[in-house]
């Protein structure tokens, strides 16, 4: 074939474009967020080019000895959570990190590495209709932004809007926490205020069948 | 030692032509899978065999040269010439003439930045790499890996299905010529999706298009398992021509593999079309003859599709990075589900 290939004379159409199997000049940012009730999880996913590694890697290996320590990986982890903002329902929450991992220095170099961070936030209160704002300032000159929403596992969780910036380093994402599943066995009406007007309705219903029987009796 | 080379290429050849004859495509695999298996050495056959369980070798794919991203199995460079005869035409066996095509093409490009590339150690056909899960059976499940550089194909074998998900298919360079023809490798899923983006009216442009940049794959290699929420304009608000085109484009990569599999798969998307997905960044236009650098998603109960063009490299036209999955189905899981 490698015959075939020289005979044949192979033009390459695009003249002057380097043969690149890896990430340049961009520190991508890859978020995917996962609802659960009262809980939002979260992984982003961190892959920098070759070419922006110096400026990545200045952040991370703070002492510039070339390996990245436990204390400076847990010391990056927490600066890219600070670079980061999550809010639902109005309240900022403070996100808890509950693991990362980091890939070896050489796969970094070939833009190959992909840092992986994931954390966690427990939402205050019980709400039946959610607005959560994410933002992502995290090295913003040199970033590619992703952000995304995982179906959720929770069929009483729906995800009603999702709205983000050209950049995607904004995004507004509006979900129902349970109240539309219907059925004899969905609580979900409690978490709804008409719930205790139904509750009520029962209660007299019941009284009314006491004193029925009474009567009766 | 000639002798027993001697012996194991004529077995081979044996195994292949009862092969060639068989009618099904399950005996058609299992009979070319085990005619490139009767090629191999003992240490070859322990490279290229993994047990069907082997979770880690099922994921171990990716997009990226196999210099960079090591994979198991045997790679073409280490083979013969019947070997590697045997080895591509097990591949085959597995695929439509199309899909083979489109896999020849994304090779030879491979073979191209290689030799423009000052025969650069990190690209070439010799670096695909092909593996088994499980023993080739015309009945049981067994599975088939063939990948490198820009292509990763993962198809589950279990009778008469063929699941091709999840695999990737990627292209650079995306435009190129061979012998005087112009090749473009996974131009067809850059042309039927910017004409169906031209079929759409204004009304649905609007909900297809994404007002922000999509820069990589989402669901790329190392993603499995993983459903996002959907985005765009759904097939049930299109007329019936808009979505035969959808389903066209979708066949691009469902008709990789054979074409019976091909065929069950397609009947599958077709009925789930409604719930289906068409989502669209970037530019609305191209260049005639060459790829846009649009990103465009394609997603469905039973059906992830994403392309995306890779600023990497300079050109956003000269290489695009797709995906292909099931999120119901990847690796065949509920068809070898115990």
């Amino acid at each position: 074939m490698k015959m075939r290939l020289a005979a044949a004379g192979l033009v390459f159409l695009s003249f002057g474009t380097p043969a690149s199997a890896h990430r340049l000049d961009e520190y991508l940012q890859a978020t995917t967020i996962s609802l659960e009730k009262n809980r939002v999880l979260a992984q982003i996913r961190l892959t920098p080019g070759v070419a922006v590694l110096p400026i990545v890697m200045a952040a991370i290996d703070t002492n510039g000895d070339g390996v990245i320590s436990t204390r400076e990986q847990r010391v990056y982890s927490e600066r890219v959570l600070g670079d980061l903002s999550l809010a639902v329902d109005g309240d900022r929450l403070k996100l808890q990190l509950i693991s990362a991992n980091f890939p070896k220095t050489d796969a970094m170099k070939e833009g190959l590495g992909e840092i992986q961070i994931d954390f966690a936030t427990d939402l205050p209160r019980d709400n039946l209709e959610r607005k959560l704002v994410f933002e992502n300032r995290h090295l913003r000159p040199i970033a590619a932004y992703l952000v995304n929403c995982l179906v959720p596992r929770d069929p009483n969780i729906r995800v009603t809007a999702q709205n983000r910036n050209y950049e995607q380093s904004l995004y507004r994402l509006e979900y129902m926490e349970g109240g539309f599943r219907s059925g004899p066995l969905s609580l979900a009406w409690r978490r709804d205020g008409s719930g205790w007007l139904v509750f009520l309705t029962i209660v007299l219903l019941a009284r009314l069948a006491v004193e029925w029987r009474k009567r009766r009796a | 030692m000639r002798t027993r080379a001697g012996l194991r290429v004529v077995i081979a050849g044996l195994l292949l032509l009862t092969a060639a004859r068989a009618q099904t495509p399950p005996s058609r695999m299992a009979g070319a899978a085990n005619a490139f298996i009767a090629t191999l050495t003992g240490k070859q056959r322990g490279t290229l065999l993994f047990g069907f369980d082997d979770e880690r070798q099922r994921a171990r794919w990716s997009n990226f040269p196999t210099r960079m991203s090591r994979l198991a199995g045997l790679s073409l460079g280490e083979l013969s010439a019947p070997q590697r005869s045997a080895a591509l035409a097990l591949v085959s066996s597995a695929l439509s003439r199309r899909g083979m095509e489109k896999v020849q093409q994304i090779m030879d490009g491979d073979e191209l930045l290689k030799t423009n590339g000052g025969n650069n150690p990190m690209f070439g056909k010799d670096l695909y790499y092909i593996s088994i899960l499980g023993t080739p059976s015309e009945k049981n499940p067994w599975m088939l890996q063939f990948g490198g550089h820009h292509l990763a194909l993962n198809i589950t074998i279990a009778g008469e299905q063929g699941i091709l998900t999840p695999s990737l298919t990627a292209a650079q360079p995306a435009l190129y010529t061979i012998n005087g023809k112009t090749v473009r490798p996974l131009g067809q899923e850059n042309d039927k999706a910017f004409a169906l983006l031209a079929v759409l009216d204004e009304s649905q442009q609007k909900q297809a298009i994404l007002n922000y940049r999509v820069a990589d794959l989402v669901l790329g290699p190392g993603q499995d398992g993983k459903k996002i929420q959907p985005e765009g304009l759904k097939a049930s608000a299109m007329n019936d021509q808009q979505r035969a085109m959808l389903l066209d484009l979708i066949s691009e990569w469902a008709g990789i593999v054979h074409d019976s599999a091909a065929a069950a798969r397609m009947a599958d998307l077709k009925a789930g079309i409604g719930e289906t997905w068409f989502a669209w960044s970037g530019p609305t236009t191209a260049a005639p003859g060459r790829n846009g650098s649009s990103y465009y998603r394609i997603q469905g109960p039973n059906l992830v599709i994403e392309y995306a063009p890779q600023r990497m490299g300079g050109d956003p036209t000269m290489h695009v990075h797709t995906i292909y999955r099931d999120p119901a189905n990847d690796y065949g899981r509920k068809l070898t589900a115990k």
